[in-house]
């Protein structure tokens, strides 16, 4: 190993530590940049990996969670795993966690190494990480700012699937993300059965291009939005690429019980949005084909699992108990999430949406686009006595959009502010105890400060 | 049959599906009740067989993948002539985001892999003398227009994820769309904005631009109601949730403009 080397790993594991010091639970991209700036080929040099042991997780929706279920199932079975489970995507996220557990000759001494991975990095960090197997969790719209359209997404994977040639673990529901079967003899399917949550939109709203003709895709119906039983009319095709059956298929969902089924055996629910289903089941797929760990094995790790991120969070504040849903406004079907969970609560409710403007890269901007994606017909009879939309920029288009959904405008109170206190007033006047609330993170964690201060 | 009705073509809506454009086939919708018209929006996808253009009075493209283009374009094809002679009657076509780019002269490839950048290149419909040059990297931002619509001028405030970059002049028959007050228009430069030819207009401006601005919707709707000889009694509609949306948006880009002078 080169003198080089040596310095970038001592800076990454000095870098590692100082952000443990900071923030144990926070996913850093730091100490692998100051490591890189020394290196730049630095995980190359890395040794003691098996790349048929190494994953990749990558995809729109659900890649965090997937990867922290894996290394968590795989940590539950005895296994070393290395990992970046706070979330730390790019290739300086990878380098930081694989700098951690290097020892300081450079080698890694795990059984797995389980990479969440940004669709857009994949390729460079392929370049440096030999790599068997990548999961895709869903292709769908997002972050169009700096992706244009889900293609384009596609076509940076396809890249990396057609040069390196791996294994790939793919959503049979996801059209898109499906359709990268064509390109490997190496495919593995996980797929999910329509369960109680399943639905169906009319066909004034889109669906999506075949990504073989281009022609319509038909849903039969969607058990998460853009997901579910499909089929193109014109070119045939459909589910896990033709094949009668995915490898690994969850089955008879229980949300109340909150339970499931893979390939027969029964799986505890620790998270009941059905949107989880599919990362469920992912990780199953995974964790056999990777390690071979089984369903039995799977389900028992399963029971004890915790999600770092992404989770319902709760927040009192003067009787109020209001319920926190995180979404992403760059695509759809956060929002579609937020809406169904809404909607199966029979309880009567605030509803409280901050639609707000896109931060993730300058110049920041207003987008609503997706609202007009989703289905609020659900809405209609779940017991809703407010809307109130705030933020100080698309409080009045994201409450237009509710109102083109068939929302009644006399439920809406439009409050165009950011203002964490205000927002909070605006909940405790409504006085209904049962509140959801869709806002930005920031936005939510000033809440929970400006509630705490108040107790 | 309503002697009232407005034909509403809703283009290859499953593959011209990006940035939420339901969203204006329904202020279509509403706007044209709003005037006492009946609205009969009818879906073509690629592949259906009977369509004549010259039986509806509005025809909406909204923005797709730049890979969908080529099965966008032979499907065009089948009916380039009549769609030619649709825009030649002043009905009203609209194509919002990169599908402007197909009406043009030819669409530019960008690749990695070539020198400079140029790649395959896509032969438009040659409708609206303009040229599309794919971009390396996509430009995404807010878009504030002064647009000319039908003898009309109003502001404008939507979106432009911008995959082409366009290179339009006018010439007779052929006016911007608009002229940028803020965001890049058709290439970041002229500060020209979209294309209108007779009555139809090509615009960079995409996403539900038709809710947000209701005041385009419903000269769009007069113009369609007009050229089908539809007498329209009823007064323009009050905006009230959209001007106060306006207002917010225009705050918030005058901030952005601020900061980027500071």
């Amino acid at each position: 190993m080169s003198s080089r080397t040596t310095r970038a790993l001592l800076t990454g594991k000095i870098g590692n530590r100082v952000i443990d010091i900071i923030d144990k639970k926070r996913g850093t991209n730091w100490a692998g940049r100051q490591a890189m700036k020394i290196d730049p080929e630095l995980i190359s040099h890395i040794t003691g990996i098996d790349p048929a042991k190494v994953l990749f997780i990558t995809g729109t929706n659900g890649k965090s969670s997937v990867t922290n279920m894996v290394t968590h199932i795989l940590r539950s079975r005895g296994f070393k795993v290395v990992s970046n489970v706070e979330g730390a995507n790019l290739i300086t996220g990878v380098a930081a966690a694989l700098v951690k557990e290097a020892s300081l000759d450079g080698r890694i001494n795990a059984d797995y190494c389980v990479f969440e991975t940004d669709e857009r990095y994949l390729y460079k960090i392929r370049e440096q990480l030999s790599c068997d197997n990548l999961l895709v969790t869903n292709l769908e719209k997002d972050q169009v700012q700096r992706n244009g359209d889900p293609d384009f997404v596609y076509r940076k994977i396809a890249r990396v699937v057609d040069r390196f040639g791996m294994k790939l673990f793919l959503n049979g529901d996801e059209p898109r993300s499906c359709s990268l079967a064509d390109r490997t003899d190496r495919a593995v399917f996980y797929s999910v059965d329509k369960h109680d949550a399943s639905f169906t939109k009319d066909d004034t709203f889109v669906t999506m291009p075949c990504p073989k003709c281009h022609r319509s895709i038909r849903f039969d119906y969607y058990n998460n939005d853009g997901m579910g039983s499909f089929r193109c009319e014109n070119c045939g095709y459909t589910n896990h690429n033709g094949a009668d059956s995915a490898d690994y298929t969850a089955t008879d969902a229980d949300f109340t019980a909150r339970k499931f089924c893979v390939n027969g055996t029964e799986f505890p629910m620790p998270y009941d949005q059905p949107y989880m289903l599919y990362n469920y089941a992912a990780a199953a797929c995974a964790c056999k084909e990777l390690a071979g760990v089984t369903e039995e094995e799977s389900a028992a790790a399963l029971a004890d699992f915790v999600l770092l991120e992404g989770r319902i969070e709760t927040l009192e504040y003067k009787g109020n108990h209001i319920k926190y849903i995180r979404f992403k406004q760059e695509n759809p079907e956060t929002l579609q999430n937020f809406i169904n969970v809404v909607a199966a609560d029979p309880e009567e409710k605030t509803v409280v949406i901050g639609i707000g403007t896109v931060e993730d890269y300058d110049p920041y901007y207003i987008n609503s686009f997706y609202t007009f994606d989703c289905d609020f017909s659900r809405l209609k009879d779940a017991n809703v006595r407010k809307f109130i939309f705030t933020t100080d920029t698309i409080a009045y288009d994201a409450a237009n959009s509710f109102i083109y959904g068939g929302a009644d405008p006399g439920k809406i109170e439009i409050l165009p502010v950011s203002d964490e206190e205000k927002i909070l007033e605006a909940i405790a006047a409504e006085g209904c105890s049962n509140v959801y609330l869709t806002i930005k993170l920031h936005t939510f964690e000033g809440m929970k400060e400006f509630a705490r201060k108040e107790k | 049959m309503s002697d009232k009705m407005i034909n509403i073509a809703w283009m290859y809506p499953d593959t011209l599906f990006l940035h939420g454009e339901r969203g204006n086939i329904m202020a279509l919708v509403r706007y044209a009740m709003e005037l006492g018209l009946t609205p009969h929006v009818r879906r073509i996808d690629l592949g259906t067989e009977d369509f004549d253009p010259m039986e509806y009075d509005i025809i909406f493209y909204g923005p797709g993948e730049i890979s969908s283009f080529r099965a966008v374009m032979e499907d065009i094809a089948g009916y380039a002539r009549p769609i030619a002679e649709y825009i030649a009657s002043g009905k009203v076509l609209i194509a919002t985001g990169t599908t402007m780019s197909l009406f043009g002269e030819k669409i530019t490839r960008f690749s990695p892999d070539a020198e400079d950048g140029r790649g395959e290149v896509i032969d438009g419909l040659c409708m609206i003398p303009a040229e599309s040059f794919e971009r390396e990297y996509v430009y995404g931002n807010d878009l504030d227009i002064r647009a000319e619509y039908n003898g009309y001028s109003m502001e404008l405030i939507g979106n432009q994820i911008q995959m082409t970059d366009i290179h339009f002049s006018e010439s007779e028959g052929y006016q911007r769309f608009g002229s940028v007050i803020y965001g890049r228009g058709n290439n970041g430069t002229d500060g020209i904005e979209g294309v209108v030819h007779n009555n139809s207009l090509f615009t960079n401006m995409l996403g539900p631009m038709l809710i947000c601005n209701p005041w385009l919707t419903v000269r769009i709707l007069r113009t369609a109601a007009e050229i089908k000889g539809i007498e329209v009694e009823a007064q323009d509609p009050e905006y009230k949730l959209e001007i106060k949306s306006l207002g917010l948006k225009k705050k918030f880009i005058e901030e952005k403009q601020n900061n980027q002078e500071k």
